[in-house]
């Protein structure tokens, strides 16, 4: 009796993660499956379609005329710079904020975690005025700079907690040896913080790699432009082709989604190391 | 296991980076009309200079123009980018860069670049919803209109580019406001080109009844909606459009009887179902491809989009068959027929900021002599353009040009700009949010009009 | 040691990056904003100075108001909708060992690492009354009719569907995390003690995970006030201002409506609002840890 329940229960539980994985996945899918037909394919009362003949010419259209490769490669330039800064300035904030001894220290340690609470949007306006004020819209440091600042407050604050955790011991033996700050920041406590690091670089990338909003706000000439933004030039560019359209966004969501499913286990344990810290 | 993760992840960045590297350079080497977007190399230019404003010597200049056409393959997207690669062509040392976004997305960065310096060459509109500010700005550069004397420009269109006297762009069409059908669904079901709203009204139903969307409305945008409103209202009041919007704007009392019975009957008829379900949320392409796709029978939009005709994406049996009429006379109403909704709109200007403003300009004039925009507008299927065209027609029109053609040509009155390009910024934000909400049934005709008598303070 | 580790120079020296990137991209924009939100610059020209004009009209503008409650509304959908079905899946995903467990957990985070300009397109197809997605399915059940998913009324709540969708992988991950902390003595001792899979789930699983769901209730109810990209995207605030959020607002009246003025004063009282949020939810919880 309790073994038949038992098994019911089982049966249960492996429709709910099914169901629940089709329906994450489905809307991908059909991404994928529409991109391969014709345009007035899409006019259809079925939920797929067989296309009459595979296009893969949306897919070269997609990748030609979208310019794939180049805003792919803004696109992790800019993200990878991002997280190089990040990691750096949050360690060596983290390291003076909590473990050198200063009046101030609590002080800034508030202000430069108060950065989390403040909604990115709002300062849309202000920095666009400042940027090009600065001539700087239109270059890379229009999308660094706010990318930076608003990932560093995280940053900070998981480190932190990771810095903490390191003993002490460490660092009085290095003096001894004569270290100075820097070389314990950087070639004592940086190696040891691996683990801290690869989480911060996760969700930097996370926060990151998608956004939309500043890049469309503060980027103009194609130099730039990052891979979200490209969806949007290119939907209005192939308005009247859905096809390709359908393309470009499969295309588009394609690095992201790769890199995540061959590390997913690395990036779901960084995820969760991060997320319940912070 | 980290220490692998980490060589890996990096790997992958090295590579991908190199990769993109190499595909970047080696993109550099198309020919520029097949990147539109990109940086157009100059090698390419053809060796034929010497034509037209040659200017070969001199040092390498780069003009940045900024567009409301992302399609660079169709329509106008195609003719402005044909002028830009042939003006190129003739002058090597000029570089040509264009960054193009659709409509909203283009008006709204418009504003953001009009803060601090302007790419050179830019499009604008000549109605006060864009312009007003812009001019009191002094953000676009003064032209000298004794130099478009003889560029055949229409009578009348250059006026709302212009503040207190002085001229600051040029306009590329005149926009006749048209409901496009598909001749060969009316005439498979036998139905017939309605000559009154109430036919139209009738029409639409029995559409309906077969299971096809009457008409497609682009009501996510809001604007094209607007201009629907307009057209009604220019049928309903006549000549007197014009006063009774102004009047309503001066005063922000919008209580006039003509524009209580106009928003009734765009209420009437968004709640006879004349739309397409989901109308006040799609947008521009979604309600195009509705029509394009044989799902809806009429499309309402203005006279650029004649270029349907001739778009290779667009099936045979589809684009050949699309005709177009105006806004049929409303039962009571003042106007004709022949009274139609028509303006020029869209149009170019010059950053008065600009690094390069003579160079800038001389494109300007290059675009606008009557042998470019026109000629190639006209042979691409676009619209009228706002320049006598009678010098090339070639026969070859398409029917939906002839059709336009005559619509103007028989037009006893021209409306102007409509309703919500008559205010400023804010009314036009306003009336556009706010036309949602009253055709849908959420807003009352009453708190519609009040609303936008409060938009305009 | 302590001479090493209190040098003012050195100190200096390595918070000053971090310093210099908070004054430059946070703190100088508020100020600005600050400024401009006086004023009732257009975005060109001259600015000049109204007082508090801009923050009176706000306090009247219905349009703000709906963002405002729009961003209620989405907080509890997020809290009474996405948690607990977040909560519950990674329950069970926790019962599921092997292989399995770590595929269906790849596959729930998928759309999470997808850019929020692909998803908000790809909804507006898949919401698409004449051959969207979700039209077709319910045909397919032999329901007659269109849905207008995006319609005046339903807007709002197929907002919160891609929202929620979007972010389900996070909270479920998170919770899984959670889940997967607490001490696997506790779920022996309640099977020794015969407790089903509900009232381990009640009695043990909930409870211990209180600080976990108030970290996420907390980030639930941030994002949903920060919320922006996603309607930017699929309704631009409409129809009728029926999906409008601050965020959005702030953006259009400055940059559409030519308000840059009060664009900023919008963006000030955001601010204002995100940080007195995020304080009040924290003291409460903190008080409630304390008692």
């Amino acid at each position: 009796m309790k073994e038949k329940s038992k098994k019911a229960g089982k049966i249960v539980l492996w429709i709910v993660l099914i169901a629940v994985a089709v329906i994450q996945l489905f809307p991908l899918i059909w991404l994928v499956d529409f991109s391969l037909g014709s345009s007035n394919e899409m006019f259809t009362n079925g939920l797929l379609i067989i296309p009459e003949k595979i296009r893969w010419d949306n897919y070269v259209k997609a990748f030609v005329d979208g310019n794939f490769l180049h805003y792919l490669r803004n696109s992790v330039l800019i993200n990878t710079l991002a997280v190089i800064f990040v990691a750096i300035i949050s360690i060596m904030a983290a390291f003076a904020c909590h473990r050198m001894k200063w009046k101030l220290s609590g002080l800034v340690s508030t202000v430069l975690v108060m950065g989390m609470m403040i909604p990115i949007h709002a300062t849309l306006l202000p920095n666009y005025k400042i940027y090009s004020a600065l001539h700087m819209t239109d270059t890379i440091w229009a999308l660094l700079i706010p990318y930076v600042a608003f990932s560093l407050p995280q940053g900070f604050f998981l480190m932190t907690g990771f810095i903490q955790s390191i003993p002490k011991e460490l660092e009085e033996a290095a003096v001894m040896d004569g270290c100075g700050i820097y070389r314990i920041v950087f070639q004592i406590i940086t190696p040891l913080l691996k683990p801290s690091i690869a989480t911060v670089a996760i969700m930097t990338f996370l926060n990151n790699w998608n956004e939309f909003m500043m890049a469309s706000t503060y980027l103009s000439t194609p130099t730039w432009k990052t891979l979200p933004f490209s969806v949007l030039e290119f939907t209005g560019e192939y308005s009247s082709n859905y096809a390709v359209q359908f393309a470009v966004m499969a295309l588009t969501a394609a690095p992201a989604v790769i890199v995540y499913v061959l590390l997913n286990k690395h990036i779901t344990k960084g995820v969760a190391m991060g997320a319940v810290k912070g | 296991m980290k220490k692998k993760l980490m060589a890996s992840l990096l790997a992958a960045v090295m590579s991908v980076s190199l990769l993109a590297g190499c595909g970047d350079s080696g993109k550099n080497t198309q020919p520029a009309n097949n990147t539109p977007n990109n940086t157009a190399q100059a090698d390419n230019a053809g060796s034929d200079a010497g034509s037209d404003a040659g200017n070969n010597e001199g040092e390498k200049i780069t003009i940045r123009l900024f567009s409301n056409l992302p399609d660079r393959k169709n329509g106008q997207g195609l003719v402005e980018q044909m002028i830009i690669d042939e003006y190129m062509a003739a002058n090597p040392n000029v570089v040509i860069e264009v960054e193009a976004l659709d409509e909203e997305a283009y008006k709204t960065k418009f504003k953001a670049y009009a803060m601090n310096g302007m790419p050179d060459v830019v499009s604008i509109w000549g109605q006060p919803s864009f312009l007003d500010e812009v001019l009191d700005a002094g953000v676009l550069a003064e032209l000298n209109e004794a130099d478009y004397a003889d560029y055949g420009f229409i009578a009348g269109s250059l006026e709302g580019f212009k503040k207190d006297g002085k001229l600051y762009g040029l306009p590329r069409n005149t926009d006749i406001q048209l409901i496009y059908y598909n001749q060969k669904m009316f005439a498979d079901n036998g139905w017939s080109v309605p000559t009154t709203y109430d036919e139209l009204m009738a029409l639409c139903a029995e559409i309906k009844d077969a299971g096809i969307i009457p008409m497609a409305m682009d009501g996510g945008d809001g604007w094209p909606m607007a201009c629907y409103l307009t057209n009604i209202l220019v049928k309903v009041a006549g000549t007197d459009y014009a006063n009774i919007v102004r009047n309503a704007i001066e005063t922000g009392d919008f209580t006039a009887p003509e524009l209580v019975q106009a928003t009734q009957i765009l209420v009437d008829s968004a709640q006879a179902g004349m739309f397409q379900t989901g109308y006040d949320s799609q947008d521009y392409g979604t309600t195009m491809n509705l029509f394009t796709n044989g799902q809806a029978a009429m499309y309402c939009m203005g006279s650029w989009d004649c270029s349907m005709a001739l778009n290779e994406d667009i099936a045979p049996e589809i684009r050949d068959n699309i005709r177009a009429f105006t806004m049929p006379v409303v039962d009571g109403g003042k106007a004709g027929a022949n009274d139609i909704a028509a303006w020029n709109g869209g149009g170019y200007a010059v950053s008065a900021s600009s690094e390069v403003k003579e160079e800038a300009i001389k494109f300007l004039n290059y675009m606008y002599q009557p042998d470019k925009l026109s000629k190639y507008g006209w042979e691409n299927g676009v619209g009228m353009s706002a320049q006598d065209q009678t010098a090339y027609l070639t026969g070859n029109e398409t029917e939906l040009q002839k059709q336009v053609m005559d619509i103007l040509k028989n037009a006893t009155s021209v409306s102007g700009t409509p309703i919500n390009d008559c205010g400023s910024a804010a009314f036009k934000t306003a009336i556009e949010s706010k036309i949602q909400g009253v055709s849908n049934g959420s807003t009352t005709i009453e708190d519609f009009l009040a609303a936008m008598g409060a938009a305009c303070e | 040691m302590r001479k090493l580790y209190s040098n003012k120079p050195v100190i200096f020296s390595l918070v000053l990056p971090g310093l210099l990137v908070f004054l430059f991209a946070v703190l100088a924009p508020i100020c600005l904003s600050v400024y401009y939100g006086f004023t009732d610059y257009s975005g060109m020209g001259k600015a000049q100075l109204v007082g508090w004009d801009n923050y009176v009209k706000l306090f009247h503008d219905e349009a703000f108001g709906r963002a405002l409650e729009n961003s209620l509304l989405l907080a509890i959908g997020f809290i009474c909708i996405q948690h607990p079905l977040a909560i519950i899946v990674a329950a069970v995903l926790d019962k599921l060992q092997g292989k399995a467990e770590g595929i269906f957990r790849c596959i729930y985070f998928i759309p999470n690492v997808i850019s929020v300009a692909v998803i908000a397109y790809l909804w507006k197809f898949i919401y698409n009354p004449d051959f969207g997605l979700l039209n077709n399915l319910l045909k397919a059940f032999g329901f007659q009719g269109q849905v207008n998913w995006l319609s005046q009324q339903n807007a709002i709540w197929s907002v919160l569907i891609v929202l929620i969708w979007h972010g389900f992988g996070w909270g479920m991950l998170i919770y899984y995390t959670g889940i997967k902390n607490i001490d696997p003595v506790l779920y022996e001792a309640a099977s020794i003690d015969g407790a089903n899979w509900w009232t381990t789930f009640f009695r043990i699983t909930l409870p211990l995970m209180k600080p976990v769901i108030q970290i996420n209730v907390t980030m639930a109810i941030i994002s949903a006030l920060k919320q922006m990209e996603t309607v930017y995207l699929l309704t631009n605030g409409g129809p009728n201002n029926s999906t409008q959020f601050a965020a959005n607002y702030l953006y259009q009246q400055a940059f559409k409506a030519f308000k840059y003025g009060y664009g900023n004063a919008i963006g000030v009282v955001f601010i204002i609002i995100c940080i007195t949020v995020t304080v009040v939810l924290n003291s409460i919880f903190k008080d409630k840890q304390n008692a």
